[in-house]
C-alpha cells in the first residue's frame, strides 16, 4: 500500500507537481510585474501578456545571431526597461491624468497589445518557434525525474521574486517606490522623483515579464497569441493574490499553478481555465481585494 | 420641455438618419451593378455594430466596460444557427435568442455585477474567454471549424419575404433590424430608467440616496445588453450560413470597443458609424497588408489619446448646435 | 402622542478599536428643527451615516415613524421617507441642476412612469421647477453643477434632498465653506423648510444653531453629551468643557 503510494508519488504527482512549479514561477514573475503596476500607477496593463511575449521574441532574434542564452538574459532585461520607460512616459501619461483613468489606460494597453501582436506575426510569422533547451539533462532525485532546466528556472525564479521583495521591502529605493504608491503628492513633496518612480516601476514590470518570456521559451515555444493565452492565468494571481501585494502574487501564483497541475491529473486540461476563472470570480465576488492587502490604492 | 440630453438623443437620431440614407443609396448602387461582395460585407458591418451598441449602453451610459459581449453574440450566432438547421424560421430563431439571453445575460449579470470597474472588466473578459474555450473544445458544436451549412432562409412578415440569401434585400433587412435595435436602445435611455444608468456613471454612490437599489437598474442594464449583442449575432448564420468559434473569442470584444470607442462612446449612434468606418478600414488596408491590426492598433490608440469622445464625439455637439441647442458655458 | 418622526435607540458603532458612535439615544418630533453639534470627531457625520443607511450599526435601533429601519440600505430608508444631504458635496457634477433635481424628484412618479420618456414624468418637472423657483436656482437650470459656484453647490445639495418630499431630512453642515450672506440665505430657507419636514442638521456656525434650532443635541467622543433647547445647552457646564476645556 505504502509502495503504490510512493509510486504515485515518484511517478505521477511529483513530475506534475514540478510541472506546476515551473509554470508558477514564471506566472508569478509576470503577475509581479503586473500587481507592480496596478499597484503603483493604477494602471490595469492589458499589453502586459505581449511584453511577455516580447522577451521571448527578442531572445529569440538574439539567439538566432549565435548570443549565448545567458547573455540573452541579461540583454533581454536590459532592452526592455528603456522600451517600458518610454510607453511609460509616452503613451500611458498621456492620458493619465483624465478622469476616467482605468478606463482610458486599460483601451490603451490593450490598443498597445493588438499592435505588439501583430508586429510580432509581421517581423517572425504565425508559427511557433521552439528554442533549444538551454540546459539538457536531468537528474534523478529519490526516482524522481528532474530536468535540469526547469530546475533552474524553479531556483533562478526564485531567486529574481527574493531579489524583487528583497528590494521594495528592505532598500532606500523600494521605500521611494511604495512612499510613492501610497501617496504620490506628498512623496512628491518629500523629494521622491514620482515621474520617474512611476516610469521605471513600469519598465521594471514589463521587464520582469519579459524575462518569464525568455526563461519559459524552451518549454512552451514562441508564437505571437503566447501573452495573449498567459494573461488570464495572471490576472488571477493578481486578483487572489491582491492587487498590487508583493506577497500575494507568491503565494497566489504557487497555489493556482499546483491547483491546475494536479487537477489536469483528473479533469481534460479544457477545463483547467474554467477552473482558474471561476476561483477568480469566487475570489471578486466574496473578497474582492483579494487574499492579501494592496501596497497602494487600488 | 427638452432638456440637453434629450436634445443629444435627438442629435443622435439626426446622424442615424443621415447614415439610413447613405445606406440606402449603397444598397441602390449594390443593386444597380449586381454586386454581392460588398453588400455582404456591409451587411457584416452592420451585425457587429449591433455589438457594439451593445457595448455603448454599458460603457456609454451605465459606466460598465465589458470586455466580453461576445460571449452574448457568440451565443446568438450559434443559438440561431442551431435553430435554423432544424427548422428554418426566423422567428424561431430570434425567439429562442432571446429567451437564452434573457437567461444567460440574467446569470452573466448576476456574477459580473458584484463588482465594479476594472475587476468587471476583468470578470466580463474572464466569462467569454471560458465559454470561448468551451465552445470551442466541444464537438458538438463543431469544435474549432464551428457549424457549417445554415440554410438560407426566407424571413416571411406576411406580405412579403425577404431571402437570406439576397444580398441586396438582406442587406436593407438587416439595416432595419440594426434600426430597430437602436431605436429600442435610443427609447430607454430616455426614459427615467435609463436617466438612472447615466446617474450610475456619473455617481454611483449618490443613487441610492436617491432612493434607487443600484443592483437592479445595472443588472436591467446589462441584461438588455446581452440581449441585443445576442440578436444581432443571430443575424450571422443567416448571412454566412456558418458560426466559428472565432466569434466568441476575445477579438470580437475587443473589436466591437474599438469600434465604438472611435465612433464615439455615449452616442448610441457612434457605435453604427464606427462600425462602417472599421469595417472600410479593414477592407482597404487589408487590400495592402494582412497585417491590418496594426494600423487599426494605432489609429485606436491614437482615439484614445486625442480623440477620446470618438468620431462622434465631435460631429454630434454640431449637430446639436445646428438644431438649435442653447449653448450653456 | 403619535410616534416620533425619528428616533434613535442606544445606537452604536466601531470602527477597529475606535467607538464611532456610543449608545446614542434621541426622539426627533414632527416639524422641529433639530441640530446636532460637537467638536471635530465627536461622530456626527457617523451618526448621519448610520441614520441614512450608509453604515451599518453594531448595535441599536433606528426607528421612522416607530417603524424599525435599523440595518436597512438607504433606499429602503428613502422609500421610507428619510432624505440626507452630504456635507462633501456628493451630486452628479455632470449632469444638469435640474436634472439632478429631476433624478431625485422622479421617486414622486409611479415606477411605470420609468419606462416612458422622461418628459412625461409632468410631476417630477413640476417639482424641480419649484425647487429651482425656491432655491434660487432657475437661471441656472441647464448648467452642469460643476460649473456652479460653491455656495450654489451646497444650496443644491439641500435642494436634491429636498426634491423627494420626504418626513425627515437630514442636513449635513449644508452652510461648509460658504459665505456669510450665503449662510444667512440658506439658513432662512432651512427656517422655512420646518413647516413641511422635520429637520435634523449638523452645524458648526453656533450664531446658525442657536437661532435656527427648536432642539440641539450636543455629542462629545461618540457619546451623546446634552440635550435641550439651544439656551439649556449653551449654559450646561459639561458642554462648556467639552468644548473649551479638553477639546
Amino acid at each position: 500500500m505504502m509502495t503504490a503510494a510512493l509510486e504515485y508519488f515518484q511517478f505521477v504527482l511529483a513530475p506534475q507537481m514540478l510541472i506546476g512549479l515551473v509554470l508558477g514561477v514564471a506566472v508569478i514573475l509576470v503577475a509581479l510585474g503586473l500587481t507592480i503596476i496596478f499597484g503603483l500607477l493604477d494602471v490595469i496593463n492589458m499589453s502586459h501578456g505581449e511584453f511577455y511575449a516580447l522577451g521571448a521574441f527578442i531572445a529569440l532574434a538574439l539567439a538566432s545571431i549565435g548570443l549565448p542564452f545567458w547573455l540573452l538574459l541579461l540583454l533581454v532585461l536590459l532592452m526592455m526597461l528603456p522600451v517600458g520607460y518610454i510607453v511609460e512616459r509616452g503613451l500611458i501619461q498621456r492620458v493619465f491624468h483624465s478622469g476616467e483613468r482605468h478606463v482610458t489606460t486599460l483601451l490603451l494597453t490593450f490598443g498597445l497589445g493588438l499592435v505588439m501582436e501583430d508586429a510580432f506575426r509581421l517581423a517572425f510569422g504565425p508559427n511557433p518557434h521552439k528554442p533549444a533547451t538551454p540546459i539538457a539533462g536531468a537528474i534523478d532525485v529519490f526516482g524522481v525525474f528532474l530536468p535540469l532546466y526547469r530546475l533552474f528556472l524553479i531556483a533562478g525564479g526564485a531567486v529574481i521574486v527574493a531579489l524583487v521583495a528583497l528590494v521594495v521591502y528592505r532598500t532606500r529605493l523600494g521605500a521611494m517606490v511604495r512612499a510613492a504608491a501610497f501617496d504620490r503628492h506628498m512623496a512628491a513633496s518629500l523629494g521622491v522623483p514620482v515621474q520617474h518612480v512611476y516610469a521605471g516601476a513600469f519598465a521594471f514590470g514589463v521587464a520582469l515579464a519579459g524575462l518569464a518570456g525568455v526563461l519559459l521559451a524552451p518549454i512552451y515555444s514562441v508564437f505571437p497569441t503566447m501573452g495573449r493565452d498567459f494573461i488570464l492565468m495572471a490576472f488571477t494571481v493578481v486578483i487572489v493574490g491582491g492587487m498590487g501585494s508583493i506577497a500575494g502574487v507568491i503565494v497566489a501564483g504557487l497555489l493556482l499553478t499546483q491547483v491546475q497541475a494536479i487537477s489536469s491529473l483528473y479533469i481534460s486540461p479544457v477545463w483547467s481555465d474554467p477552473i482558474v476563472f471561476g476561483i477568480m470570480v469566487i475570489m471578486l465576488m466574496v473578497r474582492p481585494q483579494g487574499l492579501f492587502g494592496r501596497l497602494g490604492h487600488g | 420641455m427638452a432638456d440637453a440630453l434629450t436634445r443629444s438623443m435627438r442629435a443622435s437620431h439626426v446622424l442615424a438618419a443621415v447614415l439610413v440614407v447613405a445606406a440606402l443609396i449603397f444598397a441602390a448602387v449594390g443593386a444597380a451593378i449586381d454586386d454581392t461582395f460588398y453588400l455582404r460585407l456591409g451587411t457584416e458591418a452592420l451585425i457587429f455594430a449591433g455589438l457594439a451598441l451593445s457595448v455603448d449602453i454599458l460603457l456609454g451610459y451605465t459606466g460598465l466596460l465589458s470586455l466580453g459581449q461576445a460571449l452574448y453574440f457568440g451565443l446568438g450566432a450559434y443559438l440561431s444557427a442551431l435553430v435554423l438547421m432544424v427548422t428554418p424560421s426566423f422567428w424561431a430563431a430570434m425567439g429562442a435568442t432571446l429567451i437564452a439571453a434573457i437567461v444567460v445575460g440574467a446569470i452573466g449579470g448576476f456574477i459580473a455585477n458584484r463588482v465594479r470597474g476594472v475587476y468587471f472588466a476583468l470578470i466580463t473578459f474572464g466569462m467569454a474567454q471560458i465559454v470561448a474555450k468551451i465552445v470551442y473544445n466541444t464537438r458538438a458544436l463543431g469544435a474549432s471549424d464551428g457549424l457549417i451549412g445554415v440554410p438560407v432562409i426566407n424571413v416571411n412578415f406576411g406580405i412579403a419575404s425577404i431571402s437570406s440569401a439576397s444580398p441586396v434585400g438582406f442587406f436593407l433587412f438587416t439595416l432595419a433590424f440594426i434600426v430597430v435595435l437602436y431605436a429600442l436602445a435610443a427609447y430607454l435611455l430616455d426614459t427615467p430608467f435609463g436617466r438612472l444608468l447615466i446617474a450610475l456613471k456619473a455617481n454611483e454612490r449618490r443613487v441610492p440616496f436617491l432612493g434607487y437599489s443600484t443592483v437592479t437598474p445595472r443588472l436591467t442594464a446589462y441584461v438588455i445588453a446581452a440581449v441585443i449583442a445576442a440578436l444581432s449575432g443571430a443575424l450571422y448564420p443567416m448571412l454566412r450560413g456558418f458560426v466559428s468559434p472565432e466569434l466568441l473569442f476575445f477579438s470580437t470584444s475587443g473589436n466591437a470597443v474599438i469600434t465604438l470607442v472611435t465612433g464615439g462612446v455615449g452616442t448610441l449612434v457612434g457605435a453604427l458609424y464606427g462600425g462602417i468606418l472599421l469595417t472600410v478600414l479593414k477592407s482597404v488596408v487589408g487590400s495592402y497588408t494582412e497585417h491590418h491590426l496594426i494600423v487599426i492598433g494605432l489609429l485606436f490608440m491614437g482615439a484614445v489619446i486625442f480623440l477620446p469622445r470618438g468620431l462622434m464625439g465631435i460631429v454630434r455637439p454640431a449637430v446639436e448646435r445646428w438644431l438649435g441647442g442653447k449653448v450653456v458655458p | 402622542m403619535s410616534a416620533p418622526v425619528l428616533e434613535v435607540r442606544e445606537l452604536s458603532v466601531h470602527f477597529g478599536g475606535l467607538r464611532a458612535v456610543d449608545n446614542v439615544s434621541f426622539a426627533i418630533a414632527r416639524n422641529r428643527i433639530t441640530t446636532v453639534i460637537g467638536p471635530n470627531g465627536a461622530g456626527k457625520s457617523t451618526l448621519f451615516n448610520l441614520i441614512s443607511g450608509a453604515v451599518r450599526p453594531r448595535a441599536g435601533q433606528v426607528l421612522i415613524d416607530g417603524v424599525d429601519m435599523t440595518g436597512q440600505p438607504p433606499h429602503r430608508l428613502q422609500a421610507a421617507g428619510l432624505a440626507r444631504s452630504f456635507q462633501i458635496t456628493n451630486l452628479f457634477f455632470e449632469l444638469s441642476v435640474a436634472e439632478n433635481l429631476r433624478l431625485a424628484a422622479q421617486i414622486l412618479e409611479p415606477n411605470r412612469m420609468a419606462w416612458r420618456p422622461v418628459g412625461a414624468s409632468r410631476r417630477a418637472h413640476a417639482r424641480v421647477d419649484e425647487l429651482l423657483a425656491r432655491f434660487g436656482l432657475a437661471d441656472k437650470a441647464a448648467y452642469p453643477v460643476g460649473k456652479l459656484s460653491h455656495g450654489e453647490q451646497r444650496r443644491l445639495e439641500v435642494a436634491v434632498a429636498l426634491a423627494c418630499q420626504p418626513k425627515v431630512l437630514l442636513l449635513d453642515e449644508p452652510t461648509q465653506g460658504m459665505s456669510h450672506g450665503d449662510t444667512e440665505d440658506t439658513a432662512k430657507l432651512i427656517k422655512s423648510l420646518a413647516d413641511d419636514v422635520t429637520v435634523l442638521l449638523i452645524e458648526h456656525d453656533i450664531g446658525l444653531v442657536m437661532s435656527l434650532s427648536d432642539q440641539v443635541i450636543v455629542m462629545h467622543q461618540g457619546q451623546k453629551l446634552a440635550e435641550g433647547t439651544p439656551a439649556e445647552v449653551r449654559s450646561n457646564p459639561a458642554v462648556q468643557a467639552a468644548y473649551f476645556g479638553h477639546a
